[in-house]
């Protein structure tokens, strides 16, 4: 199996606290893999750090998603390149997606319009075809727009496709961001705490979505996330990390199993 | 070219500049508004004390004291009234409110104060003081001294009371201030208050050299602005340093370079030398929580 | 025949058919101050309402969409203004490369400012764009060759396609570019530029993980701001046909900031409202009104007490207002009221 993403001697540290120590795992090819820690242990910094909204003091993020979207992202004759230093904005093209904790979606706009935005990258007419709305900017948003249409249909929310976002509930608006993702067609989506705000029903469901996304649009995914339940059903591989150190790594029963990651957990019993 | 004429008219403006400056970081810090209106708060305190001044007689030291209790309660109503129940508002509309409350200011003045400009007199009317080949006006001597001693002492007021902690702490973290118990609504009334008072005692001190109208203090307003972005927001006497530094840099531009535009090359610079050091000059650079 | 109906229907309700629709009323108006109805002052003065409507569209965009205050606009639309005089009067070259010399010197100005700017934070724009005001004020003051300095440049009205105009004719051409400058705004923010706008305002965090690179989009809406700007000030010298530094001071800029927030954030028509409210409200009403007519400094109190007031109570401007007159007809929560709390929406 070959590797998707390859995370290499992470380090970073904020204001003499060392926030991620010599961290390393690698993400395979459509698999789901996820990230544990107790609060505080530098999940969502290691998330920040691969986005490129943190440039790292150390280490390598090796990321390989194929010819086609390193040629999207300008990179050529290479099968994998190091996004450290990457701007922000040009992850995506290398078809490095993420969603966020905190479900940033615009209230104002309808679902399909917030699906759109995923696919930024993809309009390619200049900004004066835009203003002057010539044909060919036209074509673009029309197919554009049945490419998001098609991408809510998948997470089943299409019927509400020209309704705002900002009246819609907690469930629909997580799955819309999801739907958001796909736009880009990713080779690996992070997921930052998927389930939080979710009720147990709605938790299952996002189990067999996340392997849904993963069979049909043949990618990995990275989650982060405090509901054990999910991360032990959903996930292939886990690393679990502690203060920025690596503490473990396995399948699911290993990780269960292992007796540093009790230790760490130990008084956040409540989460294993 | 003699030096030591140019930096002692330098220190004056330069005073004038950093009280201003002082009465925005003050606000920025604890109510986190670009206070855009502090020239027009000074001008129309400022007003007020010529006002008082040229109509009842008053001596010039009992009309700045009308003028500093005007400018305390304009400050108290403004955040008490305004400011303070904008706290949900995004950062965005309180500089907008302190947009509008420049016109405000400035459509109050003529209604307040009557349309004919007014005179304000120096506070000590004539004397030199020779140094060298230079002069110093005795009264160009107290602008210095007022604005070195009353930045000091608002530093050391910062550094070593228990209302500089309470006013430190809010700029540093209003929520967390606030958690601890420290009155930061107190701690705000406090620094709107006080930038009144600054602005008002900038008025006071540039006014000799001009007529007292709506908008003589537009200057003092934009070159203030410009302290802070020199000197940075991040500390208080950043900006203070950047207001002399800008007053310094201006007179020798205008004397050297070109009278008419020396200060609108200077804008220019520091907007470039904002590439260099986008913080400022005593700005920390500072990580953005995603 | 009942497919005709149905197309006919999907035309007019076309947004930019009802910007037509619209532009055909206002068309209406020289001919009402020519048959005596109306005083030519009064049509004078939409006039200038409506170039202020061009302006605030822009600062819309800008303020509306990025969150991006500019205080150079009276800065640039003087610009606009000068170099459509000089363009037309000194140089000769006619009416239409003294329009597009308006149009691309202050945009040009305007993205160098903005990229050194905006680099820093987004703060930075307002103090820039204040000193490149002020730079322009007393370029316009000195600089005798190009502005005659604060005698005054005087201008006429200009010879377009052929027509010598006059201020009838100079109106119909300020409605044509007032249409087309709202149709060119509806297609911005109801596109994928208008998206990205609103993801950066929204998030700029989110709006960067989708690709949006946010230094290129505010630099975009400051542009179009600037530009605007520039053509705004080219008709506002052909209506008047002259320009005094004076005009172009920072209150003229507050004032357009006012026109936007009263108008409301992200709405077109609310803009047009919103220079009627600011601009001829004063000049028309508040002017006439017995005893406070005369007062000094009435607009100015005017449009900054309704900037204060608006932001603290009505952060949706008039076209909260309307929204809130439509849901009480229909007996339906509006749209824009229902979704969006105050807080959210206070200038984003």
């Amino acid at each position: 199996m070959t590797d998707v993403l390859q995370v290499e001697h992470l380090s970073i540290s904020f204001g003499g606290l060392k926030a991620l120590d010599d961290l390393s795992f690698t993400v395979g090819d459509s698999e789901i893999f996820g990230l544990i820690g107790p609060n505080g242990a530098g999940k969502t910094t290691v998330f920040n750090c691969i986005t490129q909204f943190y440039r790292p003091d150390a280490g390598a993020v090796w990321f390989a998603p194929g010819a086609d979207r390193l040629a999207r992202a300008g990179h050529h004759g290479t099968d994998k390149v190091d996004l450290v230093g990457v701007p922000v904005h040009r992850v995506i093209k290398h078809g490095l997606v993420r969603t966020f904790q905190n479900v940033e979606i615009i209230p104002e706009l309808s679902l399909i319009d917030n699906v759109l935005i995923g696919g930024h990258i993809d309009f390619k007419a200049s900004m004066l075809a835009q203003m002057f709305r010539l044909p060919s900017s036209r074509r673009e948003e029309a197919a554009l727009r049945e490419k998001a249409r098609g991408a809510l249909a998948f997470l089943s929310i299409d019927h509400l496709a020209d309704e705002p976002a900002g009246g819609q509930p907690y469930g629909v608006r997580k799955r819309l961001e999801m739907a958001r993702t796909l736009m880009a067609e990713p080779r690996l989506i992070i997921l930052d705490e998927p389930a939080a705000g979710l009720n147990e029903s709605e938790t299952e469901g996002l189990a067999e979505t996340i392997r849904r996304v993963r069979d049909e649009y043949g990618c990995s995914i990275l989650l982060v996330e405090h509901d054990m339940g999910l991360v032990m059903n959903v996930c292939d591989r886990i690393c679990a990390i502690s203060f920025g150190k690596f503490l473990a790594e396995g399948t699911p029963t290993q990780i269960q199993r292992d007796p540093k990651v009790h230790e760490a957990y130990l008084g956040e019993r409540d989460d294993v | 070219m003699e030096l030591l004429q140019p930096l002692l008219r330098s220190l004056e403006t330069g005073s004038v500049y950093a009280l201003a400056a002082l009465g925005i970081i003050l606000v920025w810090r604890t109510s986190r508004v670009m206070h855009f209106a502090q020239g027009s708060m000074g001008m129309f305190s400022g007003t007020a004390v010529a006002f008082v001044f040229d109509r009842t007689g008053a001596p010039l030291w009992a009309s700045v004291l009308v003028g500093a209790v005007v400018a305390i309660l304009l400050g108290f109503a403004v955040d008490f009234a305004v400011i303070r129940r904008l706290r949900r508002a995004t950062a965005v509309g309180k500089e907008i409110v302190t947009l509008g409350l420049i016109m405000v200011f400035l459509g109050l003045a003529p209604i307040v104060f009557g349309t004919d400009p007014l005179l304000l007199p120096k506070a000590i009317p004539t004397g030199d003081l020779t140094l060298g080949n230079a002069n110093l006006s005795y009264n160009g001597l107290l602008n210095i001294l007022l604005g070195v001693v009353i930045a000091a002492v608002l530093f050391v007021v910062l550094q070593k009371t228990k209302i500089g902690l309470a006013i430190r702490a809010t700029a540093s973290n209003e929520s967390t201030a606030r958690l601890m118990g420290i009155p930061t609504k107190t701690v705000t009334l406090l620094a709107w208050a006080t930038a009144g008072v600054l602005g008002m005692l900038a008025a006071v001190m540039i006014a000799p050299t001009t007529t007292v109208t709506p908008t003589f203090m537009n200057t003092v307003q934009v070159t203030a602005l410009f302290a802070c972005v020199l000197g940075g927001f991040q500390t208080f006497y950043g900006p203070v340093l950047g207001a002399y530094l800008i007053a310094i840099a201006s007179n020798f531009l205008k004397l050297s370079v070109s009278s008419v535009w020396g200060d609108q090359i200077l804008y220019l610079l520091i907007l470039v030398f904002l590439l260099v050091r986008p913080n400022g000059l005593v700005g920390k650079t500072y990580l953005k929580k995603v | 025949m009942s497919n005709a109906s149905a197309m006919a229907v999907r035309v007019a309700r076309h947004p930019h058919v009802r910007f037509l629709v619209f532009g055909a009323v206002l068309m209406t108006l020289p001919a009402l101050a020519s048959s005596g109805i109306m005083m030519t002052s009064t049509l004078s003065t939409l006039g200038f309402t409506l170039i202020y409507a061009i302006v605030a569209m822009g600062l819309n965009l800008l303020l509306g969409y990025s969150g991006l205050i500019s205080l150079g606009t009276a800065g640039f639309m003087g610009l606009g203004a000068y170099l459509a005089a000089y363009v037309q009067d000194d140089l000769g070259l006619g009416f239409w490369v003294a329009v597009l010399a308006a149009l691309i010197v202050p945009t040009f100005i305007g993205l160098l400012v903005g990229v050194v700017s905006l680099r820093v934070r987004s703060i930075y724009l307002a103090i820039a764009t204040l000193t490149i005001s002020e730079i322009l004020l007393k370029t316009f003051e000195q600089a005798e060759w190009f502005t005659r300095g604060t005698a005054g440049k005087q201008s006429s009205y200009p010879v377009v396609l052929g027509i010598q105009t006059d201020r009838s004719s100079m109106f119909f051409i300020i409605v044509v570019a007032l249409v087309l400058v709202m149709m060119l705004t509806h297609n911005i923010v109801h596109g994928q530029l208008g998206r990205a706008l609103h993801a950066m305002r929204s998030s700029e965090v989110a709006a960067q993980a989708m690709g949006v690179n946010v230094l290129t989009y505010k630099l975009f809406a400051f542009a179009v701001a600037t530009m605007y700007a520039g053509l705004a000030g080219a008709l506002y010298l052909f209506f008047l046909k002259s320009s005094y530094p004076s005009t172009w001071n920072l209150f003229l800029s507050l004032n357009v900031v006012a026109m936007v927030v009263v108008g409301g954030l992200r709405s077109i028509y609310g803009t047009v409202a919103g220079a009627f409210v600011i601009f001829a409200v004063p000049e028309l009403i508040l002017k006439e009104l017995p005893v406070i007519g005369d007062t000094p400094g009435l607009p100015y109190i005017f449009s900054g007490v309704l900037i204060v007031v608006v932001i603290m109570f009505f952060p949706q401007g008039l076209r909260g207002l309307t929204d809130l007159l439509r849901g009480l007809v229909t007996r339906r929560p509006s749209a824009a009221a229902s979704e969006q709390a105050p807080e959210e929406v206070a200038a984003r």
